[in-house]
């Protein structure tokens, strides 16, 4: 089958991901602040018998990249293969945007437009005339909604007409430009981007296309025309840098033509009268603090309601397969080590879910990025900056995007700092554990705060690391912070349930693989060697606790047990903290196996009941301690380690939390001994 | 005068920016160019941070990069 293969690019937040979600029914994050995709991904999906292979790049505000993830884009656009470039445009910011499309232009590829967010520039009595555009650029174009889901059809039919004739633009910029562009095509040789590209880029100083014609036999003759053009354009234009001279071009060439294409819109009023209450000076913090407050709070009270549900679901389910199997291995192995672990870890898929939904309503309607700004000046304090916070949110619900968030950050000192106190901000997995400690020891009217004060201990525990590491290792001053604040947008109902149905069928998912094989495991040690020889004189009701306490997992948590004992831990809770470190999940399902005592009609909700007679409150502070603090799950870690590259800093990141979360434990415990 | 000595509400025309690469390359291509109007929409109470508007678009922008903007006051 004939291939296309489409690279996406636009500014940032104007809906490139949305658009290829929209058109091929893929389930690329969508979020509206910029930055949200930070890593090149590919979708396909077929259209008039041909294959389009859709590349999805992170967003960029023009080709001289400023971030990380604005670099990616760049490499993908200079060094890889593609045939044909689809420029998303936000409709809303028609002169900014194109003065980007006109540099992607330059390169000389097949080129279509999509004028996207049209519904909401139609609605503001806004209107483009696409084929206008055409006439002018030879950019084919389509009004499009990647939300309403119009045009998208239309879109790609130009997308491939445009392919097969390999129609290629025709943008052209004032005369004095222009023929010093001639001038210098003159001069080129043989090179693998189009003369006009290459030209232009050395006039606005572009050091990728400097690096690479570097060593080209003809570059030293081109150095006297590059002179004596941009001595021209600087005289001409009076200004001394002539990439200012072409950011100026662009900007003047993309109201030329919006003056030509569009009918203006009315300005957008509401994201103003919201802004005067969510960003107010004085109001802006504690507005923030009250929403993340109503998230935990929800999180815990709201998704407690289910619990019961899907626990005696699970216990009747237990039930039910135990009356099926045949007694022995098999039976055992499901009865009392997967069904109880899967149960247990299920029954917190409610509070996920919320704390999901929370997190993801933030990133939807607009509000993260006002929160980046409310908190900018807090995090300055700690030596971080407003960009920081979008990575550390992230990290609440899961530490592998968060890592990948921060290439958001430009300087690399802020960077690393952001990647090291992400472990702090509790992920969803640790809420699991919470529920459950908290459930059990704490009263009913303080749960949700005890909740919320576990994850703001974190998160300022994290602050104060940040300070003290710029202090100490990463001195010099953060980077600068300029951070777009999109218009407030609200998500459909049905994109947000979808998103919440992603969400659970990953997490029934994991709790049905990766959950229950581990569980096998610790039920598989925690049950053998079956001691058969002793188990002779112990009496029936004990037999099982023999068993327990002379396995294989008991004599390996008991060997590591005495670096714990200052915490009050039995090997128990040991072998629970450590299984832990694959995933965070695993400490509550290894729990259930570990206290669960089988052929009672106990089910998972009693889980709570038993950890509550088993545990002590100082061990159990010390348990909520070491799980805020310490490592983050595998696939966290190898994250961080394929992000960076210096071996000294890996070694800290994976060493450093571990001795934090002990010492903070060791505290708590002896703080919670003295009031108890 | 530089952008971070308007007050709340008032707007200027903008002049030059003096920021370093690539810094300045950011600031152009997010619209903040010469001959823009750019307006102080809110900061923060101790006015680190600046929430302005320019062209259609709304940006945040500490202090600090607010000095390095030169604006003529409308
Ligand atoms: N009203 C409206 N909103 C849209 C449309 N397309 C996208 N959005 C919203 O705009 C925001 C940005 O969408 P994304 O797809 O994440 O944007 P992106 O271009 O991939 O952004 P980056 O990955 O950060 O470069 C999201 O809130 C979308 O829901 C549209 O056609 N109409
Ligand atoms: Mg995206």
């Amino acid at each position: 089958m004939k291939e296309i293969k489409v690279a996406l690019v636009g500014q940032p937040n104007v809906g490139k991901s949305h658009l290829i979600n929209s058109i091929s029914g893929a389930t690329l994050h969508v979020g509206n602040f910029s930055g949200v995709t930070v890593e090149k991904k590919e979708v396909e999906f077929e259209r008039e018998g041909i294959k389009l292979r859709l590349i999805d790049l992170p967003g960029t505000y023009s080709l001289h990249p400023y971030t990380p993830e604005e670099r990616v884009t760049k490499e993908f656009l200079l060094k890889e293969e593609y045939d044909l470039i689809l420029n998303v445009v936000d409709s809303n910011q028609l002169e900014k945007n194109l003065a980007f499309t006109w540099q992607i232009a330059d390169i000389g590829k097949p080129m279509v437009v999509a004028f996207n967010m049209y519904d909401e520039y139609s609605k503001q009595g806004g209107e483009i005339d696409t084929d206008k555009f055409f006439k002018l650029t030879n950019i084919r174009a389509e009004n499009v909604s990647a939300k309403e889901k119009f045009g998208l059809e239309r879109l790609f039919s130009k997308v491939i007409k445009t392919y097969e004739e390999k129609n290629t633009p025709r943008v052209y910029y004032s005369e004095i430009v222009e023929e010093e562009i001639e001038n210098l095509k003159e001069k080129i040789k043989e090179c693998k981007f189009s003369k006009r590209f290459v030209a232009i880029r050395l006039i606005e100083d572009d050091e990728d296309i400097y690096k690479i014609i570097h060593e080209k036999p003809w570059y030293s003759e081109l150095l006297d025309v590059l002179k004596a053009a941009k001595e021209r354009l600087r005289v001409e234009y009076d200004e001394e840098d002539t990439k200012t001279i072409m950011f100026e071009e662009r900007f003047a060439l993309s109201k030329g033509v919006v003056t030509q294409i569009a009918k203006k819109a009315r300005k957008e009023t509401l994201t103003e009268k919201i802004d005067k209450i969510l960003i107010h000076p004085i109001l802006g913090l504690p507005i923030f603090l009250f929403i993340m407050w109503a998230i935990f709070q929800a999180t815990f009270s709201l998704g407690s309601i289910p619990m019961d549900w899907i626990d005696a679901s699970f216990g009747a389910f237990g039930e039910w397969v135990g009356g099926l199997l045949p007694d022995g291995f098999i039976k055992d192995a499901i009865v009392n080590g997967v069904i109880p672990a899967i149960g247990a870890v299920v029954m917190f898929l409610p509070n996920i879910l919320i704390l999901y939904l929370g997190i993801n309503l933030m990133e939807q309607t607009g509000y993260m990025a006002r929160a980046a700004y409310v908190m900018d000046g807090v995090l300055k304090r700690f030596g971080l900056q407003g960009r920081s916070f979008i990575p550390l949110v992230s990290g609440f619900g899961c530490s592998v995007p968060a890592y990948m968030a921060a290439r958001t950050l430009k300087n690399p000192k802020d960077r690393l700092i952001t990647m090291l106190i992400i472990g702090f901000m509790s992920c969803g997995a640790r809420l699991p554990v919470y529920v459950l400690f908290v459930s059990a020891f704490f009263a009913p009217e303080i749960q949700g705060n005890v909740l919320f004060a576990i994850y703001i201990g974190g998160a300022l525990t994290g602050l104060i690391v940040a300070k003290i590491l710029r202090a100490v290792l990463f001195k010099g001053e953060p980077e600068p912070f300029v951070m777009e604040l999109p218009k407030y947008r609200f998500p459909k109902i049905k994109a947000i349930l979808f998103d919440l149905w992603i969400k659970t069928k990953m997490y029934l998912k994991k709790a049905g693989t990766f959950i229950a094989a581990a569980s096998l495991i610790i039920w598989f040690l925690s049950s053998y060697p079956a001691h058969e020889k002793e188990l002779q004189n112990i009496p029936g009701s004990e037999k099982q606790a023999y068993i327990l306490e002379h396995s294989y997992l008991a004599d390996i948590g008991k060997a590591i047990n005495p670096i714990f004992e200052p915490l009050g831990f039995t090997w128990k809770e040991t072998v629970s903290i450590i299984a832990g470190l694959a995933a965070k999940e695993v400490v509550v399902s290894t729990m259930a196996v570990l206290y669960h005592t089988p052929d009672s009609d106990e089910t998972s909700k009693e889980l709570v009941e038993t950890i509550r007679k088993n545990i002590s409150f100082p061990t159990a502070v010390a348990i909520i301690l070491i799980i805020m603090f310490y490592s983050p799950c595998l696939a966290a870690m190898g994250t961080f380690w394929a992000e960076v590259p210096q071996w000294k800093w890996r070694l800290f990141y994976t060493i450093y939390p571990n001795v934090l979360a002990y010492l903070m434990a060791l505290i708590g415990y002896n703080i919670a001994l003295l009031f108890s | 005068m530089r952008l971070n000595e308007l007050k709340i509400g008032e707007s200027g025309i903008i002049k030059k920016i003096y920021a370093k690469e690539p810094l300045k390359s950011k600031l152009l291509s997010m619209g903040i160019t010469r001959g823009e109007k750019i307006k102080v929409l809110k900061h923060t109470l101790a006015k680190n941070t600046f929430d302005i508007e320019v062209g259609n678009s709304n940006i945040a922008l500490r202090e600090e990069e607010a000095k390095q903007i030169e604006v003529e006051k409308m």
